[in-house]
């Protein structure tokens, strides 16, 4: 059979990629929007309370009534799902401001120090590197507590050597490129150097980074929460869902796949606006 | 790190291994043949939710183990009767001051040193001095000398008639080491694998994973309620620690293990359904209950505990999680299963919201802010309830205790749950008057006895840290220590009773559910029975079919 890319002109093709691309974009901002609302006024969208017990109703599936069905007590998981947008949210956004600003000092000096402290930085970066987040956050846990103070800590932590790898780089690339010689050339001051060349240059990846980041966030504290070292309960964050529903998984699988395919569509929606960003960004470069 | 690629394989593999859960492979269900015969030997894999960090302890966890490798003087049998083990008689002297144990001849320790009157004296002595922690603290008080009368008679001197001594010695807390092994190896070394003159012995344990135990081929000394005489029938349990009650379950379903622990509500009847045999033994006890801290914050006030009873409706919510299979329980100071247990205590506080609002006005929370909760001089009525979130309290039970908390949150409560973890938790965390306002817990026991160890007072000179309740009352202690030295049963449990309904009358305590002991067994591996102080599993009896 003759395929449609050889029937279509090359302009249509890539038209239709286009036009796939844009959607996906869109997708995820109308996706992303859903959350956002979700997340400053839940009572929008919730159709009932999230903690409200009705136990003559528990473990229902889907229904017209409970659109995720409900759980043990009860209780609305749709409503659940809505009200645990904004402790998510907090903590994909609070993990990845933490992680990116460890990330944004240890990876400048890295890049930017006398060659001994550099050295030294690094090695604290592959230290963090080989140090398993998830004992990191079961540390953190037993000296805090567990709460999604916690879980923003120990994932911004957990997240950030790598983060800090890839700044250093852009740095050093930035900091070896043709214009900063230029400039080095004309005799332009340490300062404005890095103030009008290397950081803008080296900072622009960074806000691709933070999206795709948020959505990885909120996997790495699912899996915490997953591990019952998240918030407490009655909290409905995703992560604490999942966990909860997996008792049932084998008679109640909308405890467990529902919450879990939420997450996935966030960190996807976070993601693709991500890539979208870091295509524009780089158009912009050209 | 993760990229996109990363979490849409992850997102792939996290579909396909709930697809995989949920087919539930059957494998291990297949019920043998009728005409199945007994094969000698092999090994079971068992299941078990909690690894202890000894085998030997005072936690039910650590007495589930020790159970298989180190023998008691006595057990107790179906019927509440306490029979011979390493005992072959027993009998209190005409004051009650002295027991005379007479032990069975010719038994050894798995280390070869006879199980002597020398070697029972020393472990009594050995539990006092803080070598299990739960002996020490119902023996605390009654106990004063371990007497070697000849080789295989020893007397045991107490302070106070203690006529249920005998019942009490059937918990695994009790049991027999040899005195060569503690007094000549390591600390570790006893811990990992005491030395016991069970049907089996502590081979290895693999940190985090299980522990390999051993059939005692030598073995001679089965309680009297066993089911058959000399060696157990399997060659070795491989005693696994699953924390995850849906993977305890499918390792069930697969084949992987012969039987397993905990069976959480929701698969009770499915697992029957597909023939696999479930024990169900309800501890006697303490059962799972909510203990008021009496000593600060608002539940000094005992309309406040009132009000909270009031507002709850324990058996709706037990009924609803529990599916069934783990009973409501209204007694907050023993479970229904416990000789001596008082139902008038039980029913004292059923669903009320209106009382529960009224005692509340009258206690001064009559305003309330806009979330609903209850104020008082600017401060609202806010109280913590921590729980140790996968060892005391199991998945159903931390979903009972949400259960809770929503429904005091109507009259007013704001209740604050904080699920700790184990290593926390038996670290002491929460422990302090100043830390918690309720405390959730259960202590298993034979008798009534365990009101001694949870609401004996604490003082300066005599401290009790299980006073859950933080509740210094001489009249309530009165009661209990009264009962504890009566040797009419009849009294005994009148006194007990008496001891329940001042707990209930003054709200010091309210009880939820019952704590169970269940096990699911594959159909291929018969002969599993619940030892009857605790609910063990016993694997003495147990013998593969083909």
């Amino acid at each position: 059979m003759t395929s449609l890319r050889t029937v279509l002109p090359a302009g249509a093709a890539s038209r239709s990629i286009l036009r796939a691309a844009a959607t996906g974009l869109y997708l995820s901002i109308t996706v992303l929007a859903f959350f956002a609302v979700a997340a400053i006024v839940p009572g929008l969208l919730a159709t009932h309370s999230p903690t409200a017990l009705d136990l003559s109703h528990s473990l229902e599936g889907p229904s017209w009534q409970h659109w995720f069905g409900t759980d043990e007590s009860g209780r609305d998981l749709y409503s659940r799902v809505v009200y645990g947008t904004r402790e998510s949210l907090a903590i994909g956004i609070g993990a990845t401001a933490v992680s990116i600003s460890i990330a944004l000092v240890l990876g400048s000096i890295a890049a930017l120090a006398r060659r001994f402290v550099a050295g030294a930085v690094n090695r604290v970066i592959e230290i963090l590197f080989a140090f398993p987040t998830l004992l990191l956050a079961l540390l953190l846990v037993a000296v805090l507590g567990p709460s999604a103070m916690t879980q923003i800590v120990a994932v911004g932590i957990g997240t950030a050597p790598g983060y800090a790898r890839i700044i250093r780089g852009q740095i050093l690339s930035a900091k070896d490129s043709g214009y900063v010689e230029a400039a080095v050339a004309l005799g332009h001051s340490r300062r404005r150097i890095l103030g009008a060349h290397i950081v803008p240059n080296a900072v622009r990846p960074l806000v691709a980074i933070i999206t795709l980041s948020i959505g990885q966030s909120i996997v790495w504290a699912s899996s915490l929460a997953f591990l019952g070292l998240g918030v407490a309960p009655p909290a409905s964050e995703w992560g604490a869902l999942l966990d909860a529903g997996r008792t049932y998984i084998t008679q109640a699988w909308w405890l467990i796949v529902i919450p879990g395919l939420v997450i996935v569509t966030l960190a996807l929606a976070a993601t693709t606006l991500g890539k979208h960003i870091q295509n524009i960004l780089e158009k912009g470069e050209k | 790190m993760p990229t996109m690629k990363s979490i849409t394989a992850t997102s792939i593999a996290l579909g396909l291994a709930i697809a995989v859960t949920l087919s539930g492979c059957a494998g291990g269900g297949q019920a043998p043949a009728t005409d199945a015969k007994r094969v000698s030997g092999g090994t079971i894999v068992y299941g078990h939710q909690q690894e202890p960090a000894c085998v030997f302890g005072g936690w039910i966890e650590q007495a589930y183990l020790s159970y298989q490798v180190i023998d008691n003087l006595v057990s107790l049998d179906a019927n509440h009767k306490v029979v011979p083990w390493l005992a072959e008689t027993w009998k209190p002297s005409d004051d009650q001051l002295s027991w005379t144990f007479t032990l069975k001849k010719g038994v050894t320790f798995t280390d070869g040193t006879p199980v002597d009157a020398a070697a029972v004296a020393y472990n009594f002595d050995y539990w006092l001095q803080g070598g299990n922690s739960t002996a020490e603290v119902w023996l605390q008080g009654y106990y004063r000398s371990a007497e070697v009368v000849d080789a295989t008679t020893v007397r045991i001197n107490l302070l106070k008639p203690y006529p249920r001594l005998a019942d009490n010695l059937t918990q695994s807390y009790f049991g027999i080491q040899s005195e060569k092994a503690l007094t000549t190896r390591s600390k570790e070394e006893n811990c990992a694998a005491p030395i016991g003159s069970g049907a089996f012995i502590v081979e290895k344990w693999n940190r985090g994973e299980d522990i390999i135990l051993k059939r005692n081929k030598n073995y001679t000394s089965p309680p009297a309620n066993a089911k058959h005489t000399g060696a157990a029938y399997v060659d070795t349990i491989d005693w696994k620690f699953i924390s995850d009650p849906t993977t305890r379950v499918a390792t069930l379903r697969s084949g992987e293990t012969n039987a397993i622990y905990d069976v959480p509500a929701i698969e009770w009847k499915n697992l029957e359904g597909q023939k696999y045999q479930l024990l169900k033994y309800v501890t006697p006890g303490r059962p799972q209950q909510i203990s008021f801290n009496t000593a600060q914050g608002p539940f000094t006030d005992e309309k406040v505990r009132q009000a909270f009873a009031y507002s709850l409706n324990r058996r709706q919510i037990v009924e609803t999680i529990g599916r069934g299979v783990i009973p409501y329980e209204g007694n907050g100071g023993v479970s229904q299963t416990t000789p001596g247990y008082s139902t008038k205590a039980a029913d004292l506080y059923s669903y009320d919201p209106k009382k529960a609002n009224s005692l509340l006005d009258a206690a001064g929370w009559n305003q309330k802010d806009s979330s609903g909760y209850r104020v008082k001089d600017g401060k609202t009525l806010e109280v913590v309830l921590p729980y140790g979130a996968g060892s005391i309290i199991n998945a159903d039970g931390a979903s009972i205790l949400q259960g809770v908390q929503e429904q005091a949150k109507a009259v007013g409560f704001k209740v604050k749950l904080v699920p700790v973890p184990q290593s926390a938790f038996f670290g002491g965390a929460y422990s302090k008057p100043a830390e918690r306002d309720l405390a959730v817990g259960y202590w298993t026991a034979v008798n009534a006895g365990i009101l001694y160890i949870n609401w004996r007072q604490s003082l300066p000179d005599d401290p009790n840290y299980n006073n859950a309740a933080f509740l210094n009352d001489p009249t309530l202690e009165s009661y209990i220590l009264q009962a504890n030295s009566t040797s009419d049963v009849a009294e005994q449990n009148a006194l007990y009773q008496k001891a329940q309904d001042y707990i209930a009358e003054h709200a010091l305590a309210i009880g939820v559910y019952d704590r169970l002991s269940t096990l699911a067994v594959s159909p291929s591996l018969k002969g599993v029975w619940q030892e009857t102080a605790q609910g063990g599993p016993v694997f003495y009896d147990a013998y593969f079919v083909k």
